[in-house]
């Protein structure tokens, strides 16, 4: 009993200490995206928790308004990297879905395909830096450098093996005799793949959207080579905000990360119905 | 409503064949239980039926409908899963509307049907509740529901009872006849279960290793199994199979059974179709014998098995295991040696190399 109390103990202070771990960086740029200049620029002693007196000047600054202490200007706002980052994030996770979600079922039901998983996973052994230049010059020649679709292309080719992987996974662990019995009764394939299939897949899509929104959101090499002035993404902008004057603008960094922050969370939430209950199809023998 | 032709169906899948020459013709409204243990080919017959699968030789007809290449939505079949296989998205009343809504029922029409089917089955206070979550007791039910009210010539249920629960199995053996009875149905019902067979089919198809060893009624396979195998898989427990050499002794053709002794003189058929010195399978089933005091079978008891309405005798030496049905107060106990008489005319006598019966002994 006692053994088992100190263990449980020493569990929980393992867990505590991991969770602080991660939580205090995000917590600590939450705190800075309301701090104003004289105290995100603060070292030593200076440095505290909370900020003093709390401002939204570093969000005004990223919007474009410039700030009374800050002395430095943009020359372009936060409005447009975010608009970029959001297209391609979607169109590129739409992308992925859709071709991914259809090969892994064609695969999965009919072997179709061939050699088509080992294929996709070719794509990702390379490092991305090995492709990504011969693709910036073949988006050079087509005329796609420095557009959403351009990116959202890219990022649908990219994070489609990864779709596809979640989702034949998924399709596999369905069994046959549900569209069997949907297909007896007279059903056509694709109505039993609209009707049946995607709909009992809802949770299976669900968490391969987020988890493929997620790693197209937050890319930065790729944005960081395909874009280069309109369409640069948050993180590509974010890297950008610095000034010869003050250094890195931590404050307006954080502001950022803040916001960047929001679409995922916002999803994740969503769709937890979906996560939590995960693939059960309560009514089949396992 | 519709007969069922199978003709030298077969079917490999690569190298392994899962069914060769399948002959069955199954008559329009008849309830046709296909038995045999797991691997046997029976759902693989199913399949070809429904047409999930091609044969890859052979052929399928319905009527004289060839169905050669008629996918299965268009093949009229009903087919219940062993999982179900229930939409879970859906409510009981979208599961068993989904068929005819698929196929352009009318509205009007559909409904009355669904409450019909619903009313039937018991599963009228669930209609508006979501599949989801349903014991499954209720989703089998439910299962056999949705494909029943598709009002299907002829209807395949794939062990249907094997997930359910031993009571409710029993009050769906009942149901199913019923529901048979009510849509007069051509019905191919596979199973492993030979109480489910005996209980609703009219006949028995009985299959081992891809192939068809007997059809016949439910007491004519289980009176008169055409060979061994099919003596020791039914009948619970099955026929009691001993080898043996048949022998002329005194006049008469017996069966020399090894330490257990001689067998009494064999029946007139038996003894014509049984040539002297050929070896034998000796078969009987356990409800068929006595204990007596004069001659018999002299055999040492292994165990006693007490079941309640009967007690069952494990007995035999060596190999041998042979097993007799009496009534629960049989004064005997674990280490007895008894002796056994067998009824003459319930003896089946087997081929040894072949395994097929020898003669048929009505």
């Amino acid at each position: 009993m006692n053994r088992s109390l100190s263990f449980e103990i020493f569990r929980y202070a393992a867990i505590l200490a991991i969770v602080a771990l991660s939580l205090v960086p995000t917590l600590w740029m939450a705190s800075m995206a309301f701090k104003p200049i004289a105290e995100w620029s603060a070292t030593g002693a200076d440095l505290t928790w909370w900020p003093k007196s709390p401002t939204l000047d570093n969000f005004r600054f990223l919007f474009g308004e410039s700030s009374s202490d800050l002395i430095v200007a943009l020359d372009r706002t936060a409005t447009q990297p975010i608009l970029a980052s959001l297209l391609a994030a979607i169109f590129g996770t739409l992308i992925a879905m859709i071709a991914g979600t259809s090969a892994a079922y064609g695969l999965s039901r009919f072997g179709s395909g061939g050699n088509l998983p080992l294929a996709l996973i070719q794509l990702r052994i390379f490092p991305p830096m090995a492709v990504m230049i011969p693709v910036m010059i073949m988006w050079a020649f087509l005329g796609l450098i420095d557009t959403w679709y351009g990116l959202a292309l890219v990022y649908g080719i990219v994070t489609m093996p990864f779709a596809f992987w979640l989702m034949k996974t998924f399709f596999d662990d369905m069994p046959r005799e549900i569209e069997d019995a949907a297909l007896v009764e007279g059903c056509s394939r694709l109505r039993v793949f609209w009707k049946i299939t995607l709909p009992m897949m809802r949770p299976a899509l669900a968490s391969s959207a987020l988890f493929v929104f997620i790693l197209n959101w937050s890319d930065y090499l790729i944005g960081l080579l395909l874009t280069t002035r309109d369409w640069v993404t948050i993180p590509v902008y974010m890297a950008s905000l610095s000034s010869s004057m003050t250094g890195q603008l931590y404050g307006a960094k954080a502001a950022l990360g803040l916001i960047a922050a929001i679409p995922p969370v916002v999803l994740g939430i969503a769709i937890q119905k979906h996560l939590v209950r995960g693939l059960t199809f309560g009514a089949l023998k396992q | 409503m519709t007969s069922i032709h199978l003709e030298n169906l077969g079917k490999t899948f690569g190298s392994f064949t899962a069914l060769k020459n399948m002959n069955l013709e199954i008559a329009d409204g008849e309830f046709v239980a296909l038995l045999g243990p797991s691997g046997c080919g029976k759902s693989t017959t199913m399949n070809m039926i429904s047409g999930m699968i091609e044969p890859s030789e052979g052929e399928i007809r319905f009527g004289d409908r060839d169905m050669r290449g008629v996918p299965m939505s268009r093949r009229g079949v009903g087919f219940v899963f062993q999982n179900y296989a229930i939409f879970t998205h859906m409510t009981v009343y979208e599961n068993l509307a989904y068929g005819l809504r698929a196929t352009g029922v009318a509205k009007a029409e559909r409904e009355r049907r669904v409450n019909d089917m619903a009313e039937f089955l018991h599963l009228t206070p669930l209609l508006k509740r979501p599949a989801a979550g349903l014991s499954v007791n209720i989703l089998q039910r439910l299962a056999i529901g949705r494909s029943a009210i598709m009002e299907p010539a002829i209807f395949l249920l794939d062990e249907p009872l094997s997930n359910v629960d031993a009571a409710f199995r029993a009050v769906m053996r009942t149901e199913l006849k019923h529901l048979q009875r009510e849509f007069r149905q051509t019905m191919v019902y596979v199973t492993h279960d030979q109480l489910e067979a005996m209980t609703m089919a009219d006949r028995i198809a009985v299959m081992d290793h891809g192939k068809l060893l007997q059809v016949g009624t439910p007491i004519d396979v289980y009176n008169n199994p055409s060979n061994v195998f099919v003596a020791g898989f039914l009948g619970s427990p099955g026929m009691n199979l001993i080898k043996g050499r048949s022998v002329m002794a005194d006049g008469v053709m017996r069966v020399d059974l090894g330490e257990a002794g001689l067998s009494a003189p064999l029946g007139d058929a038996l003894s014509r179709s049984a040539r002297e010195g050929k070896a034998v399978v000796y078969g009987f089933r356990p409800e068929h014998c006595e204990l007596t005091d004069g001659d018999g079978l002299r055999l040492p008891v292994n165990f006693v098995e007490r079941i309640g309405a009967r007690t069952i005798l494990h007995m035999g030496r060596d190999g041998h295991s042979i097993k007799g049905v009496f009534d629960n107060r049989v004064p005997v106990r674990q280490g007895d040696i008894v002796t056994l008489a067998i009824d003459p005319s319930n003896i089946r006598l087997f081929d040894a190399d072949t395994g097929n019966a020898i003669a048929e002994a009505h």
